[in-house]
């Protein structure tokens, strides 16, 4: 791995390093499990194999295997785990290996670790931040890629939280970590070996706000985790046709960014919702009615929705079918501007 | 291009052999060779079989000699073989590929102002 400049707490500005996406996690967990006794890293192969993804690299040896430990492949003990941790003061940071195997522990984390704050009137908080490696574009075989985001972002009690580059994914997980409340942070695996330089600084917006990745006139693009840099993509070609896109990134699926999302609305007068989970009560929507809701007057067109089909997430080979491409997207942008 | 070794082991080459005589390699140490290319000659208790071979690369080394009897699952050949330029995925997966300019067939009209 690169070596690594050490972190220095406090500064709103630190040093700035090269790192992939899996090293900026790591490195944020690294800070965690030093300034916090009480943080703990569990899962699958976490410990001695450093995780499936390389997330958890070296830090049952730096850590001792009582802060970094391997458990049994069975992801509703490891969530039911980490609720009697957090019921006796530990903070832990589960990780599931891939989200399509999130689903035999959907029952912790919907009946315990979303409810247990309002159970016991906040006198047993969760400060459990799940690790969910997420989505698609890897390729891999059915069952490890799914785009569960409307699930979490439909469940009181929790926080969703979506990384869409390495300094994103730095600053996102020590903000979720330190959160007393839980947080589903998706991990966008596509997006795993993306380099590029990190600042490794304190997170300065607060929870629950989105950011402006590219500013733009003509239009919003709102997306989140890998389906970002697509859009990025989408503005870029959009440029050469003389179309300013901005794009948004939500970062935070709950809280959701309402106020962010209708400034930029507001100025740009149309919006397209980029996602990879299936059209059919999906995030886009609920974006969508929020937009919708708060620039009524101001829209030039009704936001459009591009996303995956109505279809279980298809196996690798079907991928670039299923995910939005950028041709999808420049359609829909097309139907805001002749509207 | 960087290179790493891999080591090819003896298979099973019926129906529960466990082991195999080398009667001729046909490849020497430091040769080229291409996926399939006949690599040895190997006798059995049912038959004398050419295996080919796995990989392309370079022959390392030949773990046994002539008239050597290999166990199955035993080593047999190293290669140098040339390692992948992009990162591997790990366990599942492919390390996507970044298009530098995605193709497009859609244009856009920019809105009049």
């Amino acid at each position: 791995m690169t070596e690594l400049i050490e972190h220095t707490t406090g500064t709103a500005t630190g040093p700035t390093v090269e790192l992939s996406m899996q090293q900026a996690l790591n490195r944020a967990l690294r800070t965690l499990l030093a300034e916090d006794g009480d943080t703990l890293v569990l899962g699958e192969d976490v410990g001695a194999l450093g995780g499936v993804f390389r997330v958890t690299d070296g830090l049952q040896k730096e850590f001792g295997a009582d802060r970094v430990f391997d458990t049994p492949l069975a992801e509703s003990a490891i969530m039911g785990m980490s609720v009697g941790l957090a019921m006796n003061g530990w903070r832990p940071v589960p990780e599931l290996q891939f989200d399509g195997f999130a689903y035999p522990a959907v029952d912790q984390i919907v009946n315990q670790v979303a409810r247990m704050n309002y159970r016991t009137r906040g006198a047993v908080p969760m400060p459990i931040t799940l690790r969910l490696p997420s989505f698609g574009g890897i390729q891999a075989p059915e069952h490890h890629g799914e785009s569960l985001e409307a699930l979490f972002a439909h469940t009181p009690g929790l926080k969703v939280a979506v990384p869409s580059d390495p300094g994103e994914a730095y600053r996102l997980l020590l903000q979720s970590v330190r959160c007393d409340d839980p947080v589903v942070f998706m991990e966008p695996k596509a997006r795993y070996w993306d380099r590029r330089p990190v600042e490794l600084s304190e997170p300065a917006d607060p929870i629950g706000t989105s950011r402006v990745v590219r500013p733009g006139r003509h239009g919003t693009l709102i997306a989140w985790g890998a389906m970002v840099h697509r859009c990025l993509q989408v503005a870029e070609l959009a440029a050469e046709d003389g179309v300013d896109l901005e794009v948004l990134d939500l970062r935070w699926l709950t809280p959701l960014d309402t106020d962010g999302l209708a400034a930029s609305v507001r100025r740009t007068k149309r919006a397209v919702v980029v996602h990879e989970a299936p059209l059919t009560a999906g995030l886009g929507a609920e974006v969508a009615t929020r937009v919708t809701d708060a620039c009524f007057g101001d829209l030039a067109a009704p936001v459009q929705r591009v996303t995956g089909f109505d279809v279980p997430y298809p196996a690798g080979p079907l991928e670039p079918q299923y995910l939005p491409s950028v041709d999808r997207v420049l359609l829909a942008v097309q139907r805001t501007l002749e509207y | 291009m960087a290179e790493e070794n891999v080591t090819f082991h003896l298979p099973d080459l019926g129906e529960g052999l466990v082991e195999a005589t080398v009667l001729d390699w046909e490849a020497a140490v430091g040769d080229d060779v291409a996926r399939n290319d006949p690599l040895v000659e190997v006798e059995t208790t049912k038959s004398a079989v050419v295996i080919p071979s796995p990989h392309e690369g370079r022959v390392v080394e030949l773990h046994a000699a002539p008239d050597e009897v290999v166990r199955v699952g035993a080593p047999l050949v190293t290669f140098a073989v040339a390692a992948p330029d992009r990162p591997a995925a790990g366990i599942v997966g492919t390390v996507p590929e970044e298009e530098k300019r995605p193709r497009r067939r859609v244009r856009l009209t920019p809105p009049g102002e």
